[in-house]
């Protein structure tokens, strides 16, 4: 990549001087032009910046193996993905599980829990316990992303999935990394929250399982995402100890721990840009940058 | 400039000035400052001096002002014309300016000094003033005739008034001022006759139809119109076309003054031109005979002419006239007439003597006056006179006053064409051409034949005697000094010449004496007018006429004398004849003054007029004592009548400006001369190039004829070499004839030599083919010879041979009996065997050697072709190793895409699972609502808790076991199911793919295929279904399988659906992996019977993930091992990578 003629000299040093995201959009396309696609580099350089919206959601699908790194197979491996979208919505219409009516992350749902034959039956089915509003938040955050019903579907299928077999392991320990941080940023919001007793209570499933679904807006969120499914999770804990950081004052200020959840939970929508975009430095600050495997 | 300003005013008094030198510093110094600047100041000043002192510099000036000032002079004098006082000068001064014609002349139609004249002439009352502007008026008519179309009845009006002023004479002035006024009338008369006739005639017409002016017409108009003809344009013409500016165009000022000229019937008015002319013939030929005559030399021909016109009585005098105007053009060609000019050109003084103009017509200005006092100098020698003053010309002495300079130069012109008359007289006509010298020369000579006059000579020289005592007392009283010497000398010549006429000759004299001391004199006025009235009794006439005019004595100015004569030379040729015949009459007539004017024209009276004047004033004079004129006055008549002096004053003026208008007619005529002449000049030129043309047709004339001539004699040539060829064709011919006849011979001969020849080469054949024949058996002997010596020589070798061989058997049977004597005597001796050994070996050692040799070069070929091989390996393995690459990456990707289909088909088995979950549901729901027969009865119970717990355990990954499980257990009730299956079909009528299958498949399977309703069952049929469909539709089935039993390695097809299929549905027979032809036939007719059912899934990719399937399932069926699934892919896959490395070898 570095010897590629295509590409301006001067875009190593960009970073330096501080202009980021200048030359990514084409080193991205010089790597998505790529047969077969390299999975690793495509990740790492999602980790390292940024991705250009346009080329986010296909990044994403190869990503997460919903589509092959040959882009031979794109449009076959792509039609077998329709297909069995297909099937196993018409097998779900067919047994009346949904209907018209039904909202699509609650199609997503029967659909996901119908693969992982967790489907109940129709007579039996009950309110969505934990694990399912964690898919549901998850797959409304990924409709408000994704327009296309079959990539969303498999977006939030192979998220999921990829999640918890990848993550499934360090989610537990995320609170923990989070308190180790956040007593190196700021001790003292730390032991506010320890005093306060919220600590133990902060919206961990929010943050971690639910991987910020319906905390941040979309806009940041697929942002947050992008470092997620290219292999990070550890950046949820960055963005939680930031969201933390942003608002020390006011949650300095509130003492009860209920208040303090409360107010997490519905955190203001507006700088949460800034917030992502300090949690990714912060992150690459403590992680260090991944570097590109040449 | 500026400095020099202010001194130009004052410099205009020093215009007087004595000085020439001066003069001529000043007079350029104005006209500089006059050409730089364009104020009006300077110009002003100059018009305002000059109406003060009248001065003739300053009217000098004035005259010849340029293009920027005319307007600045125009308004000047148009402002002066409004002044009472200063009208006559300013009109003199307009008069002064136009004859002067200046080029911008024509501009004055526009400016307001016309209309001011105009109204001036309307409106005065002062005679002089009116006089003087009606002179300026017709003098200003030919110069813009195109204006008169504004003013015509302007000018028409002034006429009648000033025709009327005659009779009723408003002003009551003097009869005198009425003569001049009817004079100048009469020319306006003239003028608008000439220029507007048919608007005239009109206005005549209108204005004298009135009663009251019916008098002036009879007494004013009606005389004049006596005296024009009827104008040609009031025939053809109208009264818009008289106007028409374009009509004037053509026509330059002179040409329209000698057209008013032409229609006038007064001699004194009218023109000689052609056509019109009233003069006797005698004149008219000669203006016509001289261009004639002058092609050769003009010179002498005028000269000549001269001698002829001098003959006729009317002419001498004034026939020189035209020549010297025709002559400064041919001045050229001699130089005699060169001199004059230049002696013109050195008298700046010359027009005062023109302007008293006595003698000369105004044309001798071209005849230099001193040229011809030189000649008469020379000539008078020649005479052998011997004067005093023969040695002293005229002009040498300088004149004392500009009068007196006049008659000096004048009469000598006469004495010398007297001169010239009578040396052409003597014969010599030629002698004219010569130069001076040469005439002079000439006139030495002639002294011999002049002395055959001696008698008359005699006479002549008491006559001169008489003359000098004349001159003398006259040079006593007039106080004229130095004139008498040369007038004596012409005098004399004159004489001499006109020896002829003796009465002419006194007449001639007396005249001559009188213009010698013109002013002293009291005779003849000009020899002009003596020789014009001719008669002796004109001096009488004018001597009554004086008598009858001015009884007061006359001023000694000589203006009278001029003007008189001007009158004359303005109309010289034309009038002489018709004068002379009016005088006649008029002597006829006697003394009836007042007759006499009206008959005659207002010229003549006018001229009677200033006769009688200048008669009077010389008998006046010749009373008094000279010396005190002025003081005459007051001794004449006491204190001198102011208001006659006045008059006198204003008289003269008046006749001034005649004077001046005269001079004005005749300069239009001298420019019209000109041009006549040039005419001339071109005819002559023309003359002389027909004469040049008529030369060179003469020329080409005789070339012709001498062409002619050598025409003839090549026409005689030719005809000669005609005949001469004629004669040689003939026998030419005749020697064809001959030689055609030899030839035709030589063809008679030659066919039969021909035919000959045919013969001899038939013979000849015929010779050839025995010939041949013999050649052919020479050929075969030859032949038979050479086999026959072949034969020979093989029998004689043989011979030889055998000869050769019996020697040798001889030779050897020696031998060998040698040996074996040898053998006998010697016994074992092993050397000779030894060598023979030896030398065998040598020679097996060379064998062996070559052998070597050759081993060495398949060596190395060998060893090149290995190194070659091993190249070819490296490269091979290149490729292999390319191969491998590309081998895992196609690998990789068929992973991806299996993985694809892998999770679809996990996909479709949760689905399907799930299907059956629910289906078993409502089986039981059915089963439960609706009890059926006992058998199904005890059945349902124990299938559902089975099917329920297959469903309900998802831990089961297997479903093969569960599928098979409950396929088994529903196989029972499979005969049941069909006419319930209904229901489920009708209720997901979406489920194209599955819901039609068992319907179609349960009669066919009844017992015998529990698992039809399975997955895998339908999984695999529809496999096997896609197999035959897409390759053996037609095949039997039991031979194929059995022949894909047993190559199951090179064709990974059909042949595992069965095994798979079958595993479930007959253990016992097919445990072995080789296919049962038992159940393949009925699987056969089952699998086309689905065929529409389902889509046909036509891609390749599928088809492999069906190669591979039915495979997996074969090998799940019996063992379950997974493992095997992967072992179809990589067989093929080698096949594949096979297929590549064939195709990559035969590239490389």
């Amino acid at each position: 990549m570095a010897d590629d003629p295509q590409r301006n000299f001067r875009s190593a040093y960009y970073e330096k001087v501080g202009f980021r995201g200048v030359e990514e959009k084409k080193s991205l396309e010089i790597l998505l032009k790529d047969n077969p696609l390299d999975l690793e580099k495509l990740s790492t350089f999602s980790q390292r910046f940024p991705l250009p919206s346009m080329y986010r959601i296909h990044v994403w699908k190869v990503l997460l193996g919903i589509l092959p790194p040959h882009s031979d197979s794109h449009t076959l491996v792509g039609g077998y993905r329709k297909e069995q979208y297909q099937d196993i919505l018409e097998a779900l219409e067919v047994m009346r599980y949904i209907n018209s009516s039904t909202p699509p992350t609650h199609v997503y749902l029967r659909m996901f829990q119908l693969e992982s034959q967790v489907l109940p039956r129709c007579s039996e089915t009950s309110a969505p316990d934990e694990e399912n509003e964690d898919f549901l938040s998850i797959s409304r955050a990924m409709e408000e992303i994704v327009d296309d019903p079959i990539d969303c579907y498999w977006l939030i299928k192979c998220f999921v999935n990829q999640f918890h077999t990848k993550f499934g392991d360090s989610v537990p320990h995320l609170p923990k990394s989070l308190e180790h941080y956040l007593s190196q940023e700021e001790p003292r919001l730390l032991n506010h929250l320890k005093n306060s007793g919220s600590l133990a209570q902060l919206p961990y499933g929010l943050w971690f399982r639910r991987c910020f679904a319906g905390c941040l807006p979309e806009s940041s969120l697929q942002r947050v995402w992008d470092k997620v499914i290219s292999g990070s999770c550890k950046i949820l804990v960055f963005v939680a100890l930031e969201i933390l950081l942003s608002y020390k004052i006011i949650l300095m200020g509130i003492n009860r721990p209920e208040g303090i959840i409360k107010f997490l939970c519905n955190i203001p929508q507006e700088n949460t840009d800034a917030i992502v975009t300090k949690a990714i430095d912060l992150w690459h600050k403590y992680c260090g940058t991944p570097m590109h495997a040449v | 400039m500026a400095r020099e300003q202010p001194n130009v005013g004052d410099l205009l008094p020093l215009l007087e000035t004595s000085d020439l030198h001066q003069l001529e510093e000043i007079r350029g110094l104005i006209n500089e400052q006059l050409s730089t600047e364009r104020g009006s100041m300077l110009l002003n000043g100059l018009v305002d001096y000059f109406l003060e002192t009248n001065s003739a510099q300053a009217m000098h000036i004035l005259s010849s002002v340029r293009e920027p000032h005319d307007k600045h002079l125009l308004d000047k004098m148009n402002e002066c014309m409004t002044k009472q006082t200063c009208r006559l000068p300013t009109l003199t001064l307009l008069g002064h300016v136009i004859r002067k014609q200046p080029s911008w002349i024509h501009k004055i139609a526009r400016y307001p000094l016309l209309l001011s004249l105009l109204k001036c002439l309307k409106t005065d009352t002062d005679v002089v003033v009116l006089i003087t502007g009606v002179l300026v008026l017709i003098t200003l008519l030919p110069m813009i005739p195109q204006a008169g179309k504004q003013h015509l009845w302007e000018y028409f009006d002034i006429f009648g008034r000033l025709a009327s002023w005659n009779l009723k004479n408003p002003g009551h002035v003097s009869e005198v001022y009425l003569i001049h006024l009817h004079a100048s009338v009469y020319s306006l008369f003239h003028r608008l006759y000439g220029m507007y006739p048919c608007n005239f005639v009109s206005y005549l017409r209108s204005h004298y139809s009135m009663k009251e002016n019916m008098e002036t017409f009879e007494e004013v108009v009606k005389p004049m119109l006596e005296h024009v003809r009827i104008h040609p344009e009031l025939v053809t013409g109208t009264k818009d076309h008289e106007l028409d500016p374009t009509r004037w165009k053509k026509y330059e000022i002179h040409d329209i003054v000698i057209e008013c000229a032409k229609v006038s019937l007064d001699p004194k008015e009218a023109s000689c031109e052609e056509g019109y002319a009233t003069m006797p013939e005698n004149f008219y030929p000669q203006v016509h005979l001289r261009p004639q005559d002058c092609t050769s030399s003009p010179y002498t021909d005028l000269h000549s002419s001269y001698g002829s016109s001098s003959s006729t009585p009317f002419s001498t005098p004034r026939q020189p006239l035209p020549p010297p105007l025709s002559l400064p053009p041919f001045s050229g060609t001699q130089p005699s007439y060169r001199s004059p000019q230049t002696s013109r050109r050195q008298d700046p003084l010359w027009s005062p003597s023109s302007l008293c103009g006595m003698a000369t017509p105004p044309s001798s200005r071209g005849m230099s006056p001193n040229l011809e006092l030189s000649h008469s100098a020379s000539h008078l020698p020649t005479g052998g006179k011997g004067t005093p003053a023969s040695s002293t010309p005229a002009t040498s002495s300088p004149p004392p006053t500009l009068s007196d300079d006049f008659p000096i130069i004048s009469l000598p012109a006469n004495t010398v064409h007297d001169a010239r008359i009578s040396s052409s007289d003597a014969g010599a006509a030629e002698n004219v051409s010569m130069t001076l010298t040469e005439l002079s020369v000439f006139m030495k000579k002639q002294e011999l034949e002049l002395q055959l006059r001696t008698e008359k000579e005699r006479e002549e020289a008491a006559i001169t005697e008489e003359l000098l005592k004349i001159t003398e007392d006259k040079q006593e009283l007039s106080g004229l000094r130095g004139f008498d010497s040369p007038f004596y000398h012409t005098t004399e010549t004159l004489t001499g010449c006109q020896a002829q006429d003796k009465t002419l000759s006194d007449a001639h004299r007396s005249s001559a004496l009188g213009l010698e001391q013109s002013w002293s004199f009291q005779s003849g006025f000009t020899p002009i007018d003596h020789h014009l009235h001719r008669s002796p009794s004109a001096p009488d006439d004018e001597l009554g006429k004086f008598g009858m005019f001015s009884p007061s004595p006359c001023s000694k100015t000589p203006a009278p004398v001029p003007y008189e004569s001007f009158f004359d030379l303005a109309l010289p040729r034309a009038a002489s004849l018709f004068v002379g015949q009016k005088t006649s009459e008029a002597v006829h007539k006697a003394d009836g003054e007042e007759e006499g004017v009206v008959s005659a024209s207002p010229l003549e009276v006018l001229d009677r007029l200033v006769q009688q004047g200048s008669d009077t004033h010389d008998k006046v004079l010749k009373r008094l004592p000279l010396p005190s004129k002025s003081a005459d006055w007051t001794h004449f008549g006491g204190s001198a009548p102011l208001d006659e002096l006045h008059t006198l004053r204003s008289q003269l003026l008046l006749l001034h400006n005649q004077l001046l208008y005269e001079r004005y007619k005749r300069e239009q005529h001298a420019v019209r001369n000109r041009r006549l002449l040039r005419r001339i000049i071109n005819a002559t030129a023309l003359e002389e190039q027909n004469n040049a043309m008529k030369d060179q047709l003469n020329l080409q004339s005789v070339d012709i004829l001498s062409l002619r001539e050598s025409l003839q004699v090549e026409q005689q040539r030719y005809r000669q070499l005609w005949d001469d060829r004629e004669t040689v064709v003939t026998r030419l011919h005749s020697q064809i004839r001959q030689l055609q006849q030899g030839r035709d011979d030589y063809y008679t001969k030659n066919q039969e030599l021909q035919s000959k020849l045919q013969e001899c080469q038939k013979k000849m054949d015929e010779l050839e083919a025995e010939l041949q024949r013999a050649n052919n058996k020479v050929c075969h002997t030859g032949h038979l010879l050479n086999q026959m010596t072949i034969k020979l020589s093989n029998s004689e070798s043989t011979q030889q041979q055998m000869s050769f061989l019996n020697k040798q058997l001889l030779l050897l049977g020696e031998a060998h009996k040698l040996s074996m004597q040898e053998l006998h005597h010697t016994g074992a001796d092993n050397t000779k065997e030894a060598q023979m050994l030896r030398v065998s070996y040598e020679k097996e050692v060379e064998t062996l050697r070559q052998n070597l040799l050759v081993q060495g070069q398949k060596l190395e070929a060998a060893q090149q072709r290995v190194s070659e091989l091993e190249t070819h390996l490296s490269k091979k393995e290149h490729l292999i190793v390319e191969q491998k690459k590309f081998l895992e990456d196609v690998k990789c990707q068929a992973k991806a895409e299996l993985q694809a289909s892998d999770s679809r088909y996990q996909a479709q088995r949760r689905i399907t699972q799930l299907l059956q979950t629910e289906l078993l549901q409502l089986y039981s729901r059915v089963e439960m609502e609706a009890p059926a027969s006992t058998e199904a009865d005890i059945r349902p119970p124990h299938d559902s808790p089975r099917g329920n717990g297959s469903t309900l355990s998802p831990g089961q990954p297997k479903a093969s076991n569960s599928s098979k499980t409950t396929a088994n257990s529903i196989n029972g009730s499979q005969d049941l199911a069909p006419p319930l299956l209904v229901e489920p079909s009708l209720s997901c009528p979406h489920a194209n793919s599955l819901a039609p299958q068992p319907p179609s498949d349960a009669p066919l399977t009844v017992g015998s295929y529990p698992s039809a309703k399975s997955f895998l069952g339908m999984r695999a049929r529809e496999l096997f279904r896609n197999k035959s469909e897409s390759q053996c539709d037609e095949e039997q089935p039991p031979p194929r399988l059995a022949g894909l039993a047993h190559d199951l390695k090179t064709e990974l097809c059909v042949e595992p659906p069965c095994p798979g299929y079958i595993a479930p549905v007959c253990p016992v027979p097919c445990l072995i992996p080789t296919p049962p032809p038992v159940p393949a036939p009925a699987l056969a007719p089952a699998a086309p019977l689905t065929v529409p059912t389902k889509e046909p899934p036509s891609e390749p990719k599928q088809r492999a993930s069906s190669q591979e399937s039915p495979r997996r399932k074969a090998a799940v069926g019996p063992g379950g091992g997974r493992g095997h699934a992967v072992s179809g892919r990589p067989r093929q896959q080698q096949l594949k990578i096979m297929d590549y490395n064939e195709t990559h070898h035969e590239h490389s």
